[in-house]
């Protein structure tokens, strides 16, 4: 993998929740237009090191990190880096669908309105194309103007993701997007996924190993070896790879349920 | 701690299960060898009628690999062992099939008079196939590499005799044709089953180390 093909390159993370060192030294490059699955027990690190890819941490009290986030050529953790346009590059989409109290057309507008963009035509091609993107178009066309606090939870996951998709974002990060919706809704993310793959780099967390080996081309393995420990990188690879013929041991442990 | 244990459980069945349909195919392959040393078509029928054992072997393994893939969705070591068990049973049933073939040759070949050479090489070749498939299967159990790759050096000999029958015949020309052309298939029969051990181990090579090998 040539350096150019990355889309992101963590260089030594570590961070620390006070004095607690929560993830260790962690490198890990993270692919352009491709899905890369951060899999690991429970406590392993693997939504903190999420967190610290749009600087979502930042927002908790205490929260120190050590090593870089290269975005692009350049470090986010570089003072004076503008987060607010960080956040725009690299949304979220978080384990619990979480739309605004507001209507459906309102959740999709409402970044490109923070954005300035004011003119009606353009939000209403930016709404109809977002909900498109996210395949949720043809279910919501009629009922613009309904909240989107009504639809379904698979259906509030996917608008989520099209409120992520409106501020066209380069990279999308998942935090186990699937855990609160029902299989079907799963699979419906996960074909979202992998057409969103086109135009978009995305990192998602799971706890549901076979979720990452459905849809991801990437897998990174954390784990906490002793409790108290930091959370550390024991293996990345192809997806393909880690699934079939893990190099390490405890990656091996883990995905065949030899250890919890 | 452990956290599959029921499939895990599952697993070492299947596993074992391989483990009882080798020894039934091996033991096929001796009775297959001491119907011909006497010339026995009787022997021979009751290897022919015996065969149901090991296709019940396999459908049962295949069943149950099936089954462990649709509902379990086996990663790593798990995945590779069950593709690979289902694999050897395939083998195995096929070693079975070459020894009803050889048998069906036994029966035809009743009132024909075996000449020593022939018998003694033959002896040579049942042999080295009983030990290979015996071979196979322990580096199977003991996921030995090294024994899995020796697999294709004894396969050497094998096919080294079984070419002496073709070349040596023109000149035992008193010989029967029948009785010629049907001693030189079951050579072909027993090499086949000397080949299927050898598949056995390049099996073993992929379970152990997940690298697709071809032995030559």
């Amino acid at each position: 993998m040539s350096a150019n093909d990355n889309k992101m390159d963590i260089n030594n993370l570590s961070m620390f929740y006070g004095d607690f060192k929560a993830i260790e030294d962690i490198s890990l490059d993270i692919p352009a237009q491709r899905i890369t699955a951060l899999i690991g027990p429970s406590g392993c690190g693997k939504s903190t090191l999420v967190r610290c890819l749009n600087r979502m941490n930042d927002l908790i009290n205490g929260v120190r990190v050590e090593g870089e986030v290269i975005l692009d050529g350049e470090n986010m953790y570089a003072p004076g880096y503008d987060t607010i346009a960080l956040r725009r590059r690299v949304g979220m989409v978080f384990q619990r669908p979480n739309p605004f109290p507001k209507s459906i057309y309102e959740n999709v507008a409402y970044g490109p309105k923070l954005g300035g963009i004011k003119k009606k035509g353009e939000l209403d091609a930016i709404v109809e194309d977002s909900l498109k993107k996210a395949a949720l178009w043809s279910e919501v066309k009629q009922n613009l103007q309904e909240s989107g606090q009504r639809l379904s939870g698979g259906q509030q996951q996917r608008l989520c993701i099209a409120r992520v998709i409106a501020v066209e974002p380069e990279v999308i990060l998942f935090d186990e997007p699937c855990s609160a919706i029902d299989p079907v809704a799963t699979q419906l993310i996960e074909d979202l996924m992998a057409e969103l793959k086109r135009n978009y780099t995305m990192v998602i967390v799971t706890h549901n190993m076979q979720q990452a080996a459905r849809v991801s081309d990437y897998t990174a393995f954390l784990l906490v070896q002793e409790q108290g420990e930091p959370g550390r990188l024991i293996e990345y690879g192809e997806t393909n790879t880690i699934f079939t013929n893990p190099e390490d041991e405890r990656t091996e442990r883990y995905i065949t349920g030899r250890f919890g | 701690m452990e956290v599959r244990k029921t499939f895990h459980e599952q697993l070492d069945e299947l596993y074992r299960d391989l483990l009882k349909m080798a020894n039934t195919s091996v033991e096929t392959i001796e009775r297959t060898r001491a119907a011909f040393a006497s010339m026995d078509a009787s022997r021979a029928s009751s290897i022919i009628d015996d065969d149901d054992v090991l296709d019940d072997f396999v459908m049962k393994i295949e069943e149950t690999g099936i089954e462990l893939l649709a509902r379990q969705a086996p990663v790593a070591i798990d995945l590779r062992t069950i593709i690979v068990i289902m694999r050897v049973a395939q083998h195995l049933e096929r070693v079975g099939d070459l020894c009803v073939n050889i048998s069906k040759a036994i029966v035809n070949l009743d009132g024909y008079t075996v000449s020593p050479w022939i018998q003694e090489n033959m002896e040579q070749m049942f042999q080295r196939s009983v030990k290979m498939t015996v071979r196979a299967m322990e580096a199977f159990r003991e996921r030995d590499v090294a024994k899995a790759e020796e697999l294709s050096k004894m396969d050497d000999t094998v096919d080294r005799i079984n070419r002496t029958f073709l070349t040596s015949y023109n000149k035992e020309s008193e010989e029967e044709l029948e009785l010629i052309i049907r001693v030189v298939m079951i050579a072909r029969f027993i090499e086949r089953i000397a080949d299927h051990a050898v598949d056995i181990g390049e099996n073993v090579m992929y379970m152990v180390t997940g690298e697709f090998v071809e032995f030559s």
